[in-house]
């Protein structure tokens, strides 16, 4: 017991004395900056190559572009996230010559990857609505994208959101990679918070803990918004 | 493009020489049909002979592999043409509904009205900011196009449209229900009046009972009936011989993807001539 409650005070000493806990909310921040904005722009781009995907296949330029989106979506999903942030920050960047912050590397990164994978959430969302629903709305005279706008991405919504979720938990649990660009995300800052005192239980207890309850609270707005869809879908 | 074909007297919607393979498996073997005006066909055939392939062809849901569909002076098989506005003028009611779930019973017999009536409205104001634009330079002022009913109206309008159909099918008190709490009879009356509601020149009906309930396929076939009764063009595929036999004009009996045997009603059941049609009759009745 003594141990652990000496454990507590360097702990305590590190996090609030010296000021470990601006280090740890510097990493939170960083962490969730790069989930979301990565998420942000996956939807955008998965989406519109989801669209690509959908659209009929009667035209040359649709099906180059639906090739295109083939490798992109390819190369994202059949690569560690790791060595795409590496790649990007320690390849393309010199190679391009431009200078840019960590920070906005992964972001764009993780923006790149999502959109890999949103994109197939989203075609998978889309083609899971029965087609009978697309024939109907062409039947009675509307074009396809007014007919997609206005019958089948409503009804896919409600099978995207709730994997889009999970693909934005997948995204929060994956930013503790970045630390290998150098940029200080929640798990960087809980282990310098532990390489200052070599005591790593509770930085790392706690590290946990904190990822636990975000994902938690991610989780819990998941459900609600699922719930809200749902009420669409009852009787008045 | 060759000029705009004209339709013979009374024909509606002509078929000729219609062929659909997909891939290797050729379907329709050179169809012709004329659908004259106030029609009612039934198709009737064995599974698989390509009743269905027949009917999506017919608005091009199915582009043909070869040959013509002409309507409205066009020929609609022909990809150039823009099928979405042939196709407001021309129903189907599938044999699985296909309300969309996304939308009440009234948004789905007002969607398309409201879409084309609102398409139209800005198709006019965008013409006419062109004239006014050309007039800014012109001698002779050109005149204003009249502007057609604003979206409000549409809307208005379409709903009344909506509630009136609702109401001769006796469902106006499910106007705003979704599509999952109605039973298939209703489910299917209301894909009917859904068509109905952009007063199509011809209605196209996919095996519209079969998917029902015994108890449920009167309703459905009732209202089809008084369809017929008041003059709308239809073809409609169909296992329902009784069904078949007191409403059509005429019977045409599809086998091996082509039209084996054609007649009115009363010819064709008691009478029919080609051997696969008595065969299948024998199987039927
Ligand atoms: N989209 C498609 N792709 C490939 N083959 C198809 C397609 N649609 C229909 N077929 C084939 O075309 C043939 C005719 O099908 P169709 O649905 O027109 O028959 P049907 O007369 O309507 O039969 P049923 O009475 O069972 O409804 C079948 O062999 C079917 O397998
Ligand atoms: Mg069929």
């Amino acid at each position: 017991m003594g141990s652990l409650s000496s454990a507590w005070n360097v702990f305590y000493e590190q996090m609030i004395t010296k000021g470990g806990y601006k280090t740890a909310l510097q990493g939170l921040f960083t962490t969730i900056e790069i989930a979301v904005l990565g998420l942000v722009i996956g939807i955008i781009l998965g989406t519109l190559i989801a669209l690509v995907k959908v659209m009929p296949k009667n035209n040359p330029a649709v099906k180059i572009g639906s090739v295109i989106c083939d490798v992109y979506v390819g190369f994202f999903r059949g690569t560690p996230m790791v060595v795409q942030l590496l790649l990007g920050y320690f390849v393309l960047l010199p190679m391009l010559g431009v200078s840019s912050d960590a920070v906005v590397v992964a972001i764009i990164i993780f923006g790149l990857n999502s959109g890999a994978y949103v994109s197939e959430i989203m075609r998978a969302g889309i083609q899971s609505v029965d087609p009978g629903q697309l024939e109907a709305g062409r039947a009675v005279g509307l074009p396809f994208w007014p007919a997609m706008l206005k019958i089948v991405i409503p009804q896919s919504i409600k099978n995207i959101l709730p994997t889009l979720g999970n693909e934005f938990i997948v995204l929060i649990k994956e930013t503790s990679v970045v630390s290998f660009i150098a940029v200080v995300d929640l798990t960087k800052a809980f282990k310098s918070i532990g390489d200052a005192t070599y005591e790593y239980i509770l930085p790392y207890v706690m590290l946990a803990l904190v990822y636990l309850i975000l994902v938690l609270f991610v989780t819990y707005l998941i459900k609600l918004m699922e719930r809200r869809l749902r009420r669409n879908e009852r009787t008045v | 493009m060759n000029a705009p074909y004209k339709m013979p007297e009374g024909i509606i919607l002509s078929a000729q020489n219609l062929k659909k393979s997909f891939g290797d498996n050729e379907v329709l073997r050179g169809l012709n049909l004329d659908i004259r005006n106030g029609e009612v066909i039934a198709i009737i055939g064995p599974s698989g002979c390509g009743k269905s392939t027949f009917l999506r062809c017919l608005n091009c849901m199915e582009d043909p592999t070869s040959g013509s569909i002409f309507f409205d002076g066009d020929d609609i098989a022909d990809v150039r043409i823009n099928i979405n506005t042939h196709r407001e003028n021309i129903g189907m009611v599938f044999q699985q509904f296909n309300l969309f779930n996304n939308k009440t019973v009234i948004e789905n017999i007002m969607l398309a009205p409201v879409y084309v009536g609102v398409r139209n409205y800005r198709q006019a104001k965008r013409k006419n900011g062109w004239i006014k634009f050309g007039n800014l330079f012109r001698k002779n002022k050109k005149d204003l196009l009249p502007l057609p009913t604003t979206p409000a109206q549409v809307k208005k309008q379409a709903h009344e449209r909506a509630m009136q159909l609702l109401r001769r099918i006796g469902l106006e008190e499910k106007a705003t229900v979704y599509p999952s709490t109605l039973s298939g009879g209703q489910k299917q009356r209301i894909a009917i009046v859904r068509a109905l509601a952009m007063n199509p020149k011809v209605m196209l009906f996919d095996e519209p009972t079969s998917a029902l309930d015994p108890e449920m396929v009167g309703e459905v076939l009732d209202l089809i009936k008084e369809l017929a009764n008041e003059g709308m063009t239809m073809v409609i595929v169909t296992h329902e011989m009784g069904f078949a036999r007191e409403t059509a004009d005429r019977i045409l009996f599809m086998d091996g993807g082509v039209i084996a045997e054609e007649a009115p009603p009363q010819e064709f059941f008691s009478n029919p001539k080609n051997e696969r049609t008595k065969e299948f009759l024998s199987k039927v009745l």
